[in-house]
This record gives C-alpha cells, structure tokens and sequence, in this order.
C-alpha cells in the first residue's frame, strides 16, 4: 500500500471532507491570510471566524499571553456583524479549493437562530459551526456551553432554520462535558466540536496586575493536549454523531491521539502559529501511520483506542 | 490578492553567519535570496521556533543585501532564548515578509531615525533607502548601557550622522533617547521610530513638539503575523487610511475607535492617528 492510496476522507453529517483537517475558528482568518504560505488544496477546509448579529470591536489589547506550552487569548468576538459580513465578505469564500465551514457566535438563543439562518442560506458556506463556547466576551457567550438548557436551546434553534451540516463547539470548562454532548446531539447536532478553549489567566508581577485587557481568557495549544483527547474520550462514549477533535495539535501523532479517542476529524488552531505547515504535516504524517499498519481508510482507526467508542460513523 | 502578499512565502533557511556584539543580542544571518529581494524596510518575518510548541517569533528583518538577510534578537524569554542558540550551520525556518513597512516616498530631504534597543534593527533598511535617494539621515540611539548600543556605527559608515542616549549613562546622553530629541531639538522632514511600546509614545510627543509627523513601528506579541487571529490589535482613529473597513458599532459602543492589527495594517503607524 502506498501512502497516496490512503483514503483520509471524513464525514461530519452532510459535510465530506477530503481531508481530515480543518482549521480552527478565529485561527485561520477567512483562509485566505494563509493562502500565500499554504497550499489550500492540502487542507480539509477552514472554520471562519465568529460572527455575531452585530458588530464588535473587540476586547481591548493585549489580547494575547504566550504561556509555558500554549497561548491564553482574549479577543473578544470582533467581527463585523452579519450584515456587513454577508455584503462583504462571504463572496469572496466562493471558489476555496477546500470546505468553507461558517461560525455563529450569540448571546441569546434568537441570536443564534438568526445569524444561523442568515449565513447558512448562503451557497458559499459548506456548514455551520455553532460557538456556543466562547469565553471571552463579558457575559453570557460561554454560559450557552455551560448549561444543558441553554445549549439545547441555541442548538435547537439553529437545527430549526438550517439543514446544512450543523456542528456545535463545546467548552471544556464544565463538571461533565458528556452530559452537554448527550444533550446537544439529541436537539439536532450533526457533530460536536470538542473542545474551545480552557479558561485561564495571567499575571505581570511587575505591575501586579492581570496581563490581558480582558483580565480573563482562554488557553490554546500544546498546554491543553491531554484535557482536550480526554473531553474527546469522554464524549465518543456517550453519543453518536462524529466528533471534530481539537486542542494543542501540532503533529500528525497529536491528531492521532484525537483519531484514537473517536475523533472522526481534527481542527488545528494555535499549532498554525507555531508552524503554518502544521496541517500539511499532520495529514501526511497521518497518511504515513496509516499506510505502515496496512490500514486504507482513516475511519478505520477511528475510536480504537476508546473501548466504549459509541459512534455510528464508520464508513 | 494584493500585490505585497504575492511575495509572502515560508522560507526554509540555514543560519549561514552569526554575531553576539554583546551578551543576550544576537544577529544571525540566513541565506534567504527571495526575501532578501522581496522585503521594503519596515517589513518583518515570523521565526517558526526550531522545536514546535510555542508560537512563532515575529523579527524585524536588519540588513537585506543579495542572497541573505539577517534578524537580531534579544533574548527575553524561552522563544528568543532557543533562538540565540543557533550557531552557523542550523536550519531556521521563516515566513514573509509580513505587514506593512514605512512609507518612505515622501520623507523629505531630513529624515530622523529613533531606535531604542534592538528597535534599531528594522530601520537600517530605511536608513539605506534614504541616503540612496538624496536624503540626510540622523539616528537617534538609546538603549540601557554602551555596549547595548549595537552596530551604531553601521549607520555612520553609511553616512548618517548619530546621537546616542543611554539609561545608566555609560555613552552618549545620560537619559532616554526621546529627551535626547527634543534636547537637540532638530528640524526633521520625516521621523521613524522602533522601540518599546513606552519609547513610541514618547517619541510621538517628541516628534509632535519639534512639528514633524511620526512613523512609529510597534512591537507586539503576534500570534499568526498574517491578520488572522485578531491578536495584536491597537486602538486606531477610525478616519486613518489603515484602519479596516468596519461599519459602525451598535448603540451603547462608548469606544470611538477602530482596533487595527499590528501584523497586518501595521506594524507602521503614523502617530497622529493611533488612539492608545
């Protein structure tokens, strides 16, 4: 069997993607920021970034803290609201050599039904991811992940407006992330994106004081690896629907690990800023631990790890 | 795709000579001969670190001449700490270059440089376009001792004429660079300045009090260096030419201005227009 024969196709309910790598909300821009460096073809889509019903400006900088392993963030959402976003930035998504996958972001349920239904009606978007995960903003982003009624709640409201793929981003930063998942699969999630981002913070002990604008933000990368295959692990045990694997991934043996745990897919974020031919290298790199153990098809190894694999996705 | 990102590319390079003028700066120089070709003064690239894990370092490129380029760097943290171990031999990978460097049609016949410590690095390019084309060039220099004063004398075999400020002292004006300025309180066409974040400030009041619009190149951690993530973000006057394109905030925005992204419309703004 030689590598190229290896069929690294995975499917998140409507959404086939031909490559297994997608590439993280607000990492990515619109894609295109990377189009110089990167060779599009090569990856298996871009999540865009959030956006909102209306405008934002953000979080006040710093934004960012480069930390042991990982990066804490506080962006803050900025985008420029639906309206302006469907005049004047979704055409140009039209013709991606890889999935367009647009991201919703709310701060109550009519929020996330109407920003859905707006961007989801447009061709050039392949599916929505819902970020009801975000922990950024002042008040009520991340509370959408963390109470199993208001996740419902948003997840139904979207699933009503839209037959597009629907994949909704859970935040790790609950008792019992499972308990969330078994929930928003059964208001009509097609997947689960696991995870966003863990809380954290920082402090500059030169001037006793937080380091980010926003006091509070969310922890990427490396750091965050192996709580981010456990909320993976413990999710492919509970539901059925294919799980969108992400935290900390920079190699093909990271997104191996998420693979293993019952990842059907991966995203990469931070491990772009690392290397921007991070994704180029874990697919062939996943390729290759395919191709060595006579495997064809990257479904086949997808949950063997995890025992009580519960998902119905094998091809 | 505008023009300046066709030439964005990843660079896989390999440290062909390396300087240390003085314990914690480091100049190391890559065969890179597209960047060398592509980058205007003021650009920068992103360092990719040579063992994963930590996001990339984004440097302003120094000297650009045939096929090399080279980058200085002080050590602060882990990143640039990996990075000042490379020795002559040792592969670095880089990608750019990256963002927008200084507008250097209109400078005028007198042109200020201000640089406070390894800022000096992205205006040596700069230096040489303005004494290429006519202009006179004065740098003023600053860092904390003399012998962190680097490569001044660079400048003066080009054809500048140099005023040096230290912290402690040890060399030149006993004080900060933008008092050094105002104290010698010169008629400039143009002023472009690098440095820490504080330093800028001071040198756009400096450069406000002696009637001459600044250029200031801000330092900022980056995450991606492309415009994607949003992460390194100041406040901008909404009218600026730089700012993004974003309509009006809703009712209840108190903040009257734009945040543009360092990486992307940056890293060079004017001073009149930045709002922090």
């Amino acid at each position: 069997m030689v590598s190229a024969d290896i069929d690294l196709s995975a499917q998140l309910g409507k959404l086939r993607l031909t490559l297994p790598t997608l590439m993280g909300s607000g990492c990515y821009g619109s894609g295109e920021e990377y189009a110089p460096l990167v060779d599009l073809t090569r990856i298996g889509g871009v999540v865009l970034k959030s956006v909102t019903r209306h405008p934002r400006l953000g979080n006040d900088a710093p934004r960012l803290v480069p930390v042991a392993a990982g990066l804490l963030n506080a962006i803050g959402l900025q985008n420029p609201g639906i309206d302006s976003y469907l005049e004047h930035d979704v055409a140009k998504f039209a013709g991606r050599p890889c999935a367009v996958v647009g991201s919703v972001a709310g701060f109550s349920v009519d929020d996330y039904a109407y920003v859905t239904e707006r961007l989801a009606a447009r061709d050039e978007i392949d599916a929505i991811e819902l970020n009801i995960s975000c922990p950024n903003v002042a008040h009520e982003g991340e509370t959408f992940a963390c109470d199993p009624d208001l996740a419902e709640r948003a997840t139904r409201a979207a699933r009503g407006v839209t037959d597009k793929t629907l994949i909704v981003k859970l935040s790790p930063n609950v008792t019992d992330i499972a308990s969330i998942a078994r929930v928003v699969e059964a208001a009509g999630a097609d997947a689960l994106a696991v995870i966003n981002t863990v809380r954290g913070m920082s402090i500059d002990v030169e001037r006793a004081a937080p380091r980010l604008g926003n006091v509070t933000g969310g922890l990427s990368g490396a750091a965050i690896r192996p709580i981010a295959v456990l909320a993976v692990w413990e999710v492919a045990r509970a539901v059925r629907v294919p799980i969108l694997g992400q935290g900390g991934i920079e190699t093909a043996r990271d997104a191996l690990e998420f693979i293993l745990a019952g990842a059907t897919a991966v995203s990469i974020g931070t491990g772009n800023f690392t290397d921007p031919r991070a994704p180029l290298h874990v697919a062939d790199g996943i390729r290759a631990y395919l191709a060595e153990r006579g495997y064809t098809r990257l479904s086949e190894i997808v949950g063997k790890a995890n025992p009580e694999f519960r998902g119905g996705v094998r091809v | 795709m505008p023009a300046l990102e066709m030439s964005q590319r990843v660079h896989e390079t390999v440290v062909c000579d390396r300087r240390e003028p003085v314990p914690g700066i480091v100049i190391l120089g890559c065969r890179a001969p597209e960047l060398a070709r592509d980058v205007a003064p003021g650009q920068f690239v992103m360092v990719v670190p040579p063992s994963g894990e930590r996001v990339s370092t984004a440097l302003g490129v120094y000297e650009a001449a045939g096929e090399r380029v080279s980058l200085m760097l002080v050590v602060v943290g882990p990143r640039t700490r990996e990075l000042a171990l490379l020795d002559v031999g040792d592969e670095l990978t880089m990608f750019g270059p990256l963002g927008n460097g200084f507008a250097l049609d209109a400078v005028g016949g007198d042109v200020a440089l201000v640089a406070g410590g390894v800022g000096i690095a992205p205006l040596l390019l700069p230096a040489e376009r303005a004494l290429a084309a006519g202009a006179r060039v004065h740098l003023y220099y600053g860092a904390r001792t003399q012998r962190a004063l680097v490569d001044a004398e660079r400048f003066e075999a080009l054809g500048a004429s140099v005023s040096l400020a230290t912290d402690d002292g040890s060399a030149g004006f006993h004080g900060y660079v933008t008092e050094l300025l105002l104290r010698e309180n010169r008629k400039h066409s143009a002023l472009l300045a690098c440095g820490p974040s504080p330093m800028l400030r001071a040198a756009g009041a400096a450069a406000r009090a002696l009637g001459v619009r600044a250029q200031l190149s801000l330092e900022e951690t980056f995450a991606c260096g492309v415009g994607a993530c949003w992460g390194c973000v100041v406040p901008l006057d909404r009218a600026s030419a730089q700012a993004p394109k974003f309509p009006a905030p809703p009712p209840g925005e108190a903040r009257s201005y734009v945040h543009a992204r360092i990486c992307k419309e940056g890293p060079v703004f004017w001073s009149d227009e930045l709002r922090w």
